[in-house]
């Protein structure tokens, strides 16, 4: 025998599942009467939603002066939570997108939720931008219109690129999205009982029918917004870096940036991916779908998304010492040791130091573990998004004007107010749409292999997986 | 049991073919041309033997990626494929002898390894804990250590599978590939440092590693495309690899086309827009003298054809539009190569860009050995890797119109 143990392919549904049993076990969580725990949920994230709006408020009220800002520091929280729920609204887009056209099945069970998340985040981190321009009433001019002051927006600028960038990002998501959904809110529409019901998923199902000829548009429509969602992951991160490092600025001025952002956003996307994952399966028993498996190859993910992030980040800080350049060098050894050191090194361990631990087959397939790592992983990522903003403003190319940067009330109380508007819209979708791709999921059972059969003799034939399921009476 | 795939073609490269011997005379003959190149003319004969060397090495370590990733992910697709790349990986520690070159020409090719120089330099003298000479020798034995030692244990690995049928090696597999693939990262990036980037000693990028990577990992799949064709045009492999396996091949292609332009165009733009004369000046350099035309062709051949080719599906099922790409590539990759390396041997100061015979001898010469140790050790074994585990399932592959 080997001393090696061969590891077959796990089933990616668990459990003795037939179709119609999924069926059940997804859209019963919309069909049933709203559970009490909904609303408790809800009461939470209603008052910080609350929060976010009275933080806005105010602010439109009295000016960026309420925020921390100061001489030199004129970017604070503001861009550093629109760059971290940006990164976060990557992962959907990403299992969706990219890992369809890779042909990778086991997104089967995570795309539809990772997609939610990634609408959700964009929808908190747009607000950023648009708060903290002071006067937003004009916030209209972000945009090229055609105006009596022939004033244009500077097209130069990354700024720009971000408002096209975002906005576009959000709408192809959105529409890959809501298309998944079709043939999911058919089944919902089929299924419900009260006419309220039974308009609202009907009117947003289009009138699918199931028929041949609406799959093979869908599939078709499925696959041209994969192929255009794909950059479009890739580019959102990238101009968002480009907000950087097309300046001067020591620290922010580096080639390295798009790549290393877009594996970032990656690395802090799955982590919130996962930890709304763990928490959502346990809630609805939803354990056969969303596995140990599932959670394990997203743990891979993180490690290798982390590790590129570790990587970046050495790779700045060699170049800095072998440019020569004495701004580089400086703004490198302040950030390990000055003022804000305290953050770097949290970064660090949080970032590249954490999910190192997931080379470890125990750990990346322990659940408890995953869930404080996946916390963890934001925390880092937040960090690293201020130790990039804040150390390389307050420490500038003039000794004189150098000052400590702290925020106030209010850049904490909006920051947390966006957790009010993510759970808030998250918890509409967990009771309202089907948080499974019910569709695209059954398609990837053993059950719909027709291979399962014998050619000549139309047996049928247990697949080899483990965890394998002899459903041929309920095909 | 499941219907197997039955595979009706010889897997076996016939063990009397004279092409390595022929592929060897070429390269030898290569190799002594330009060693006299080496007394006429000794610059243009290291600038030359760098970038065909650089030309091939990094196509080889792409190799070892690919099949790093291939194991990690438990890939099936490219399973019929697999043993190309192994083989590949499997030669690299032989390709050390042709670091020896570099070396011995560090004087004429790096400005930094003169002491003199640096004594005079003060960034020079910043960097000199890294650009000196030893270090930098001790590190070329570092790079093919790693890249040697990984490749030939995963052709061995995949061998043993294919003579023992035991499926547990696959696991031995992933344990090699898993740190490999963060050690190869570096190496790769340091390489690319030292090989390319030091050219210019006061030029520096954090992207340069990743650009060094996403061009040999381009060229490394138009490599590809190239060799199952010309497996099939021997008559070998008609039947296993089919049109569906080489069209994931045009797909790769494809978004390695636009990976490898995503990081040269970040690259160019964020330097471009800085401005910074530090930085700003290497781009310069090689916008004027003639290799301005290289970049212009970078652009349209390298990018934009392979592109707006490839994006079709039907094309990609196409045998000569995807011999056609693949060659423009190839052919691309290795002009840009010469404009990263060539603009330090002559500046536009010294009448620009100006093609050598060395270069093409020195190419001949490597890519004659680099083959001819390739086919002499494919021959050895299967051309596919039997018995692998996933194998069936990628041989099921049809054509999907």
């Amino acid at each position: 025998m080997s001393k090696y143990e061969y590891v077959p392919e796990p089933a990616l549904v668990k459990g003795n599942h037939s179709f119609s049993s999924i069926t059940e076990l997804v859209t019963d969580v919309n069909l049933r009467p709203t559970p009490k725990a909904w609303y408790l949920a809800m009461l939470p994230a209603n008052a910080l939603l609350m929060l976010l709006l009275a933080s806005i408020g105010y602010l439109i009220w009295q000016g960026t002066g309420i925020w921390g800002l100061n001489n030199p520091v004129g970017w604070g929280w503001a861009i550093i939570n629109f760059v971290w729920w940006v990164g976060i609204g990557h992962a959907g887009t990403l299992i969706s997108a990219i890992l369809f056209l890779f042909r990778q099945d086991w997104r089967t069970a995570i795309n539809r939720f990772a997609e939610a998340m990634t609408i959700f985040a964009v929808m908190c981190a747009g607000i950023f931008p648009a708060i903290h321009v002071g006067r937003i009433w004009v916030i209209y001019w972000v945009f090229p219109v055609p105006n009596q002051m022939a004033m244009w927006p500077n097209f130069n600028s990354p700024l720009l690129w971000d408002v096209f960038a975002v906005s576009t990002y959000f709408t192809v998501s959105l529409l890959f999205w809501y298309v998944g959904l079709i043939p999911d809110l058919a089944t919902l529409r089929d299924k419900a009982s009260d006419k309220i019901r039974q308009v609202a998923y009907g009117l947003f199902s289009l009138g699918w029918t199931g028929s041949n000829r609406h799959w093979w548009n869908y599939e078709k429509a499925y696959m041209i917004l994969a192929g255009l969602a794909t950059p479009l992951v890739l580019s959102v991160h990238t101009i968002v870096s480009f907000d950087f490092a097309v300046s001067m600025i020591p620290g922010w001025h580096t080639t390295i940036f798009p790549p290393y952002f877009v594996a970032g956003a990656i690395f802090s996307g799955f982590a919130m991916v996962l930890t709304l994952m763990l928490v959502a399966r346990e809630i609805f028993g939803m354990k056969d779908i969303m596995t140990d498996d599932h959670m394990e190859k997203m743990n891979i993910v993180i490690l290798v998304t982390g590790s590129m992030v570790g990587f970046a980040y050495m790779m700045e800080f060699f170049i800095a010492w072998y440019s020569g350049v004495e701004y580089e060098k400086a703004i490198f050894l302040l950030r390990a040791t000055g003022p804000y050191a305290w953050a770097y090194w949290t970064m660090m361990t949080c970032n590249v130091v954490s999910p190192q631990v997931f080379w470890f087959k125990k750990l990346r397939t322990n659940v408890k573990f995953t869930f404080a790592i996946s916390i963890v992983v934001n925390i880092g990522m937040w960090f690293e998004r201020f130790v990039i903003t804040v150390t390389s403003l307050a420490n500038d190319y003039l000794p004189s004007s150098w000052d400590y940067y702290s925020p106030t009330i209010w850049d904490v109380l909006t920051y947390v107010g966006t957790f009010g508007l993510f759970f808030t819209m998250f918890l509409l979708f967990l009771r309202f749409l089907p948080m499974i791709a019910i569709a695209e999921l059954k398609a990837v059972m053993p059950i719909a292999d027709p291979h399962n059969y014998d050619e000549e003799t139309k047996e049928y034939i247990a697949p080899k997986t483990e965890g394998s399921n002899t459903h041929s009476e309920t095909v | 049991m499941s219907h197997k795939p039955t595979i009706t073609d010889s897997l076996q490269f016939s063990a009397d073919s004279k092409l390595p011997t022929y592929l060897f005379g070429a390269g030898l003959a290569g190799l002594i041309l330009s060693a006299i190149g080496y007394f006429t003319n000794t610059d243009q004969f290291f600038f030359s033997y760098l970038v065909s060397f650089t030309f091939f090495t990094g196509i080889a370590v792409a190799s070892v990626f690919m099949v790093l990733f291939h194991h990690i992910t438990k890939s099936k697709w490219g399973v019929v494929f697999r043993r190309i790349p192994e083989t590949i990986g499997a030669n690299l520690w032989i390709w050390t002898i042709f670091v020896l070159p570099v070396i011995l020409g560090i004087h004429n090719l790096y400005h930094w390894s003169h002491e003199d120089a640096v004594a005079t330099d003060h960034i020079l003298q910043a960097k000199s804990a890294y650009l000196n000479t030893p270090f930098f020798i001790v590190r070329q034995f570092i790079y093919f250590a790693i890249w040697g030692f990984v490749g030939r244990k995963l052709y061995k690995a995949s061998v043993d599978l294919e003579k023992t049928g035991d499926w547990g090696i696959t696991s031995l597999m992933r344990k090699i590939s898993a740190p490999a693939i963060p050690l190869f990262a570096f190496s790769l990036t340091f390489a690319g440092f030292d090989w390319l980037m030091s050219l210019d000693p006061h030029w520096f990028s954090t992207m340069f590693g990743v650009y060094y990577f996403a061009i040999s990992f381009q060229a490394f799949w138009a490599v590809m495309i190239l060799m199952a064709y010309f497996l099939h045009s021997q008559g070998y492999l008609k039947n296993t690899i089919v049109q569906a396996h080489i069209y994931d091949l045009g797909a790769w292609l494809f978004a390695f086309t636009v990976f490898y332009a995503y990081i040269a165009f970040s690259q160019f733009l964020l330097i471009y827009y800085a401005n910074l004369p530090e930085e700003t000046l290497w781009f310069y350099d090689r916008l004027e003298g003639g290799f301005q035309y290289i970049a212009y062709g970078m652009l349209l051949f390298r990018f934009a054809l392979p592109f707006l080719v490839l994006l079709n599906r039907e094309q990609k099922h196409r045998k000569n539009v995807l011999i056609f790409v693949a060659v423009v590539v190839v052919v691309m990759h290795f002009l840009e190569l010469y404009w990263i390396a060539m603009p330090t041997m002559h500046p536009e100061e010294a009448h620009g860009l100006h093609f050598s015979w060395m270069d093409l001898t020195t190419f001949i010469g490597l890519g004659g050995i680099f083959f001819g140790l390739f086919f002499r050790q494919f021959k050895k074994n299967s051309m596919i890797p039997e018995n692998d585990p996933k194998l069936d399932a990628c041989l099921e592959k049809t054509y999907h119109h």
